[in-house]
C-alpha cells in the first residue's frame, strides 16, 4: 500500500535546484522523445518517398533514401488498372463506413437513452445481457456468423458484412453513460409542452449528445476502414472486397513490385489521415475515454 | 419532477403510456437483433462438440449430425494429448500466442510508460504536435503497417538489413529463416512483434499521458519539498497514483495481443515453419481454408478462456482499493 508520509524537512533544502542536472535531464529527455518521434515518422516516410520511385530502385542494394528520379509512374499505373478500379473498392469501403457509422450512431443513442432515462421491467437485466455480449470476443462469434451468412446467400455481399454490425454494445453502454448526466428537467419540460418520446429523442436528446457522437462515429468510421478479418472472410469475389482486403491480394499479386505496392497503401491511407487531421481533438480523446480499440 | 397538473397536456397514465410505447418500440426489435447474438453464440458452443465442416452435407438441423458427426469433448481431449498434426500445430500456436503476448506487454510498458511521463512533464507547446505523431501508427490500416515493414525487413533491399550492413553486422533472413533467433525465440517473431509494438504503443501513450494530467501537481510538489528526487517522484507518488490506469492498459494490451492476426497473417502467415503462427492464424486457417469449423471453434474457445482467464488474473493482481 503505497502511502505519501509527509516528513518534516526544512524548506531549504528543496529551495536548492540543481539548475545544470536539470537542464541535462531536460535535454536527454527531449532527445529521447525525438527519437521515438523519428522512429515514428520514419517508416510512414519510407513509405512515401518508395511509392515515388522506379519498381528497379526499390530493388536496389543498398537501398536508396530519397528517389533518383522521381516518378509518378506507379500511381498512374494503379489508377489506370483494369483489374483494379480503385475508385470501385473505395467505394465498397466507403459504403461499409457509412453503414457502420450511421447504425452504430443511431442505435447507440436510441438504445443508450432508453436505457438511461427510461424505468420498464426488466432493465437491469437486458442491460446485464449487452454487457455479457460485449465480453464476447468476435473470434468466438465469427464461425457461426459465417455459417448464417452462407446459409442466407450473403457471402460476397456487402450487406452481408455489415448486418452484424448494425447494433454495437460499447456504443450503447457509452451513450447511456452520457445520456445520464441529461437534466431530467429538460425531457420533461419537453413533455410538459406535449412533445412525444420520439420528437423529445430527436429535438432533444440527440443534439445534446452531438459531441460524444462525433466521437463515436469517428471511433467506428476508422474502426470499419482499417478491418480486415472479417471483410477477409466474407469478401471472397474479388469486386465485392474493401481497401485492406483488395491491398494484401494486390501485394500477393505484384511481388518484386514494391513501389507499386507503396503507393497501394498510400492510396489506401490518405483517407482515414484525412480524417485524422481534421478531427484529431475528437480522436485522442474518444480513445482516452473509451479505450476502445 | 412530476409535471404540473394543470399545464399538462396529458394525463399521468398517459404519459406512462407513451412512455411505455416508446420502450416497446426500442426494445422489441432490439430483442429480436439480441436473439440473433445469442443464436451465433449459441451456435458457436454447439459446433466445438462436432466434426463440423461446410464442406460436407449434414444434418437436417444446422448441418449437424449426418455426415458431421457429434465427436463430445474429444476436440479438446485431442488438442491437450493428441498426436496430430492439428493438435501439434495448436500447441505450437497457443505457445507462440503466449510468447508473442508475454513479450509485447513489458516492451509495450518499457516504452510508453516512460516517454509518457516525459512528454508529460516537459510540457511546452510541442506537446500536442508529438502526441498526434505518436498516435498515427495506431490509426493505420495495419495491413498497411504490415506491408510497410515487410518492405523493411526485405532481407536484399529493406532498410534493417541495410543498417545492419552499415554497421559491419550479417544481415538477417527476418521473416524466413526459421533457426536464427534471440533470447530463445525465433527472428520473425521478433519481426512481427516489432512491427506490432510500433503500432500500437501510440495508444497507451495516449492513455497514461490523460492518466498522469490527471494527477494533481501538489502531490507531486509535496514529495519534491520533502526532497525527494525525480526517480523517487515517480515510482513512489506517480506509479501508485496511476495504478487503476496501468491495470487497464495492461488487460486492453494483453487482450489485442492475444486476438493479433492482420500483422502477422499479412507479414509472414505463420512462416516460417509454423515459428509465426499464433492462435488466431491457427483458427482462421482451419475454419475457412481447411474447412474444419468444429476443430476451429474448439479453437476460439480456448482462445477465449485464455483471454479471460489473464484479464481476470490481472484484476486480482492490480486492483487498488482506494481513489484520489
Amino acid at each position: 500500500m503505497a502511502s505519501l508520509t509527509i516528513r518534516r524537512v526544512p524548506i531549504t533544502r528543496a529551495s536548492l535546484p540543481r539548475r545544470a542536472s536539470a537542464a541535462a535531464r531536460r535535454l536527454f529527455g527531449y532527445f529521447l522523445l525525438t527519437l521515438g518521434l523519428s522512429l515514428t515518422l520514419l517508416p510512414f516516410l519510407m513509405m512515401i518517398l518508395s511509392s515515388f520511385k522506379t519498381n528497379l530502385e526499390v530493388l536496389r542494394v543498398p537501398p536508396t533514401f530519397f528517389p533518383e528520379r522521381f516518378t509518378l509512374e506507379n500511381y498512374r499505373t494503379i489508377l489506370n488498372d483494369p483489374r483494379l478500379p480503385l475508385l470501385r473498392f473505395y467505394g465498397n469501403s466507403a459504403f461499409v463506413a457509412v453503414f457502420n457509422v450511421t447504425s452504430t450512431v443511431f442505435t447507440s443513442a436510441l438504445i443508450g437513452y432508453m436505457f438511461a432515462k427510461h424505468e420498464f421491467r426488466g432493465k437491469r437485466l437486458l442491460f446485464g445481457w449487452f454487457l455479457a455480449l460485449m465480453m464476447i470476443p468476435s473470434q468466438i462469434t465469427m464461425i457461426p456468423s459465417f455459417l448464417i451468412l452462407s446459409r442466407l446467400g450473403l457471402i460476397n455481399s456487402l450487406w452481408g458484412l455489415v448486418i452484424f454490425s448494425a447494433v454495437d454494445a460499447f456504443g450503447i453502454f457509452l451513450m447511456r453513460q452520457f445520456c445520464e448526466s441529461l437534466p431530467n428537467e429538460l425531457l420533461d419540460a419537453a413533455r410538459i409542452d406535449g412533445a412525444s418520446e420520439w420528437q423529445i429523442f430527436v429535438r432533444i436528446v440527440l443534439p445534446q449528445l452531438k459531441p460524444a457522437l462525433a466521437t463515436l462515429g469517428i471511433l467506428s468510421f476508422m474502426g470499419s476502414w482499417n478491418a480486415y478479418l472479417w471483410p477477409m472472410i466474407v469478401l471472397q469475389r474479388i469486386e465485392v472486397r474493401t481497401l485492406p482486403v483488395i491491398l494484401t491480394w494486390y501485394n500477393s499479386a505484384h511481388t518484386g513490385q514494391g513501389a507499386l505496392v507503396m503507393a497501394a497503401t498510400v492510396l489506401i491511407m490518405v483517407p482515414i489521415l484525412l480524417v485524422f487531421v481534421n478531427f484529431q481533438r475528437w480522436i485522442v480523446r474518444g480513445f482516452t475515454m473509451t479505450g476502445f480499440r | 419532477m412530476e409535471p404540473a397538473p394543470k399545464r399538462s397536456r396529458r394525463s399521468r397514465s398517459g404519459l406512462a403510456l407513451a412512455k411505455g410505447r416508446f420502450v416497446l418500440g426500442v426494445t422489441v426489435p432490439l430483442l429480436v437483433y439480441e436473439s440473433l447474438g445469442v443464436f451465433v453464440l449459441g451456435w458457436a458452443f454447439v459446433l466445438m462438440f462436432f466434426d463440423y465442416s461446410s464442406g460436407r452435407v449434414g444434418g437436417p438441423v444446422l448441418g449437424l449430425g449426418g455426415s458431421n458427426p457429434f465427436v463430445g469433448i474429444s476436440h479438446f481431449v485431442e488438442m491437450i494429448r493428441g498426436t496430430s498434426v492439428e493438435a501439434n500445430l495448436f500447441r505450437t500456436s497457443l505457445k507462440n500466442t503466449l510468447i508473442f503476448a508475454f513479450a509485447v506487454l513489458p516492451l509495450n510498458l518499457a516504452i510508453t510508460l516512460p516517454l509518457a511521463y516525459l512528454l508529460e512533464s516537459i510540457g511546452d507547446r510541442f506537446k500536442a504536435l508529438y502526441r498526434t505523431i505518436y498516435f498515427l501508427p495506431v490509426l493505420t490500416s495495419s495491413v498497411g503497417v504490415a506491408l510497410i515493414w515487410l518492405t523493411m525487413y526485405n532481407p536484399q533491399s529493406g532498410w534493417i538489413n541495410a543498417i545492419l550492413r552499415f554497421l559491419g553486422a550479417q544481415p538477417v533472413s527476418w521473416l524466413s529463416d526459421p533457426r536464427a533467433g534471440f533470447l530463445g525465440i525465433s527472428v520473425a517473431m521478433w519481426a512481427v512483434i516489432l512491427a506490432y509494438l510500433w503500432q500500437d504503443y501510440g495508444y497507451n501513450m495516449v492513455i497514461f499521458i490523460a492518466a498522469l494530467q490527471a494527477i494533481p501537481q501538489e502531490f507531486k510538489d509535496a514529495a519534491m519539498i520533502d526532497g525527494a528526487s525525480a526517480w523517487r517522484v515517480f515510482t513512489r507518488v506517480t506509479v501508485p497514483l496511476i495504478r487503476p490506469t496501468m491495470l487497464f492498459v495492461c488487460v486492453m494490451t494483453m487482450l489485442s495481443s492475444f486476438q493479433v492476426f492482420d500483422i502477422i497473417q499479412v507479414m509472414t502467415d505463420g512462416d516460417p515453419g509454423y515459428r509465426t503462427q499464433v492462435l488466431m492464424l491457427d483458427i482462421y486457417k482451419n475454419a475457412f481454408r481447411y474447412q474444419r469449423l468444429g476443430w476451429a471453434a474448439a479453437e476460439s474457445f480456448v482462445l477465449f478462456l485464455v483471454v479471460m482467464g489473464v484479464t481476470l488474473l490481472q484484476m486480482r493482481l492490480l486492483r487498488t482499493e482506494w481513489e484520489y
